[in-house]
């Protein structure tokens, strides 16, 4: 038994060493002084430090201006998703059990539908009204609802709460928007920072709508800032990698705060299971 | 509140449906003979093929092979499976760069490691015989969600089953045969079905960015050739019949699947 606790740790740890490693590559090459000839071995820590490369790619490309824009759109975009999921849910959990379970195994369904099924359709309907090259493109979509597994996840949430907590207050003379504010909302403060983050995370890494939507320099965001980046020097990896850094610290933050909010495991095993 | 959300549901279908149809209704079937007429449709197609051939099965035996790993409660398990998570979390712009350094044939450090063990590395991306399979390796490391979902399913087994199998002699395969694998097959199949829907189509950005679909087309897959058709030569009618030909043969791929599939480990107790 504990030989075979032993070995599980072994194996534990070298596969977590192989999924991780490269990214700690990727930070001390990120660190590694411009201009030196390329390593002939495998470079641990690099000799000096170099802290310039991250001033370094804030000159040459505009980032400060790119991590702004995406801030606001990430921003944006995870606010409309968290009132719209949040509505559908509510609204999905009152729903009489006839017409739920079709739609909730609608909801799973287009959970499963990916998205290069709206880049055309997207591309030709904002071109009609006018939407091309603003932020509005990014996240209007959100106002319909993009992602049907947040709306899910505000749905196994707001179910868990006794219906008779919303009639009573329905009775009491309030109306839906009041009773999603002050009493639905506040019982689900977990699951709504969940899906903040979560679509933070998605916006914040969405690459293929600002490539497509956007067209002017000032307007891009981060993800379409390192295609310009390596666009102006692909050989130039030591400032590359200190741009991915920059892109990739904050999803890797958001998800560690995450781990702390929700338990993975079981809100995915609920999610199977329906 | 309630017209909403099958207002918001419907909303969502009929991007779908205006989508496969738009162009297709408009132009006739004019679009899809010039693109069966065309030779980089037909690379594509079996470049796609290939990709999610590859990529998908790959996937879910990775990610069976984490949960089988991760799914015990031990010291530091929930530290390795944020480890085994993180490439997943990675925006696809930054891990696409990240892989395209790590695959450098010269100074990249996948080829240095390889290098160590004695094992000339090939020169991946720039060499159209191992482009592909740089672009599946890399596909392999981002298995997060589905090792999750199976180490759920794993630990929704009740104990009693694998002690009374132990208790009749039955070895640590065994066990892993005959009910561990039979009870996950329902996640497996519906895991792989998510994985080919994926994979067929999130190669975008890696494409995009690593090799531009090249070298001498190949990785040039749908998804980017639907791009380039749509945003760089502005055919939207060809993007638009292209991707519903995708669509169609995805789901051909899976009604395939499910019928292969079908007469095998629907267990009733899951």
């Amino acid at each position: 038994m504990r030989l075979e606790r032993v070995l599980w740790q072994v194996a534990a740890v070298g596969m977590a060493l192989l999924f991780v490693a490269p990214l700690v590559w990727v930070l001390t090459n990120s660190l590694r002084p411009v201009g030196l000839p390329p390593p002939r071995t495998l470079e641990w820590f690099p000799q000096p430090i170099a802290w310039a490369n991250y001033a370094e790619i804030f000159r040459i490309i505009p980032l400060g201006r790119q991590i702004g824009n995406s801030l606001l759109v990430s921003t944006i975009g995870a606010v409309i998703t968290l009132i719209t999921a949040s509505w559908a849910g509510f609204a999905l959990a009152q729903l009489p059990n006839r017409v739920r379970q079709p739609l909730v195994g609608l909801a799973i369904v287009l959970m499963m539908i990916p998205s290069t099924v709206v880049w055309l359709p997207r591309y030709v309907m904002f071109t009609a009204v006018g939407l091309i090259d603003s932020y509005a493109a990014l996240v209007v979509p959100a106002l319909m609802g993009t992602k049907s597994l947040y709306a899910l996840m505000f749905y196994w949430t707001f179910r868990r709460v006794p219906l008779e907590l919303f009639e009573s207050a329905r009775l009491d003379g309030a109306g839906a928007l009041l009773i999603w504010r002050r009493i639905a909302l506040p019982l689900a403060l977990p699951t709504a920072l969940a899906v903040l983050l979560l679509t933070f995370n998605h916006y914040w890494s969405d690459f293929v709508d600002p490539l497509l939507f956007l067209k002017s320099e000032r307007r891009y965001t981060l993800a379409v800032g390192l295609r310009m980046l390596q666009q102006m020097d692909v050989t130039n990896w030591s400032l590359l990698l200190a741009a991915v850094v920059v892109m990739t610290a904050p999803v890797v933050l958001v998800y560690l705060v995450i781990q702390h909010f929700i338990r993975d495991e079981v809100s995915l095993s609920r999610l199977m299971k329906r | 509140m309630l017209i909403l959300v099958p207002g918001l549901l419907t909303v969502i279908l009929a991007f779908m449906e205006y989508d496969a149809l738009s162009a297709p209704t408009w132009n006739g079937l004019q679009n899809f003979v010039t693109i069966f007429r065309r030779e980089i449709f037909w690379i594509a197609v079996r470049n796609s093929l290939l990709f999610v051939g590859a990529a998908a099965p790959l996937q879910l035996v990775g990610a069976l092979g984490l949960a089988l790993l991760l799914h015990p409660q031990r010291p530091g398990v929930r530290q390795y499976r944020i480890a085994a998570y993180l490439p997943s979390v990675i925006p696809d712009v930054a891990y696409a760069l990240i892989w395209l350094w790590i695959f450098n044939p010269l100074y990249g450090p996948l080829n240095k490691v390889l290098g160590w063990v004695g094992i000339p590395g090939p020169a991946w991306l720039v060499d159209r015989e191992t482009a592909l399979l740089a672009l599946v390796l890399m596909a392999c490391f981002r298995i997060g969600e589905g090792m999750l979902v199976l180490i759920a399913a794993r630990q929704g087994m009740p104990p009693e089953y694998f002690h009374a199998a132990a208790l009749d002699g039955g070895n640590r395969w065994q066990l892993l045969r005959f009910i561990t694998l039979p009870l996950l097959a329902p996640w497996l199949l519906l895991l792989l079905i998510r994985d080919i829907l994926l994979s067929a189509q999130s190669n975008f950005t890696s494409v995009y960015m690593m090799t531009e679909g090249g070298p001498g087309y190949a990785t040039t897959m749908l998804p980017y050739l639907i791009y380039d058709e749509a945003f760089s030569h502005f055919r939207i009618g060809h993007a638009a019949s292209m991707l519903l030909i995708m669509f169609m043969g995805i789901g051909v791929l899976l009604w395939l699947l499910y019928k292969t599939v079908g007469g095998w480990g629907y267990a009733d107790e899951v």
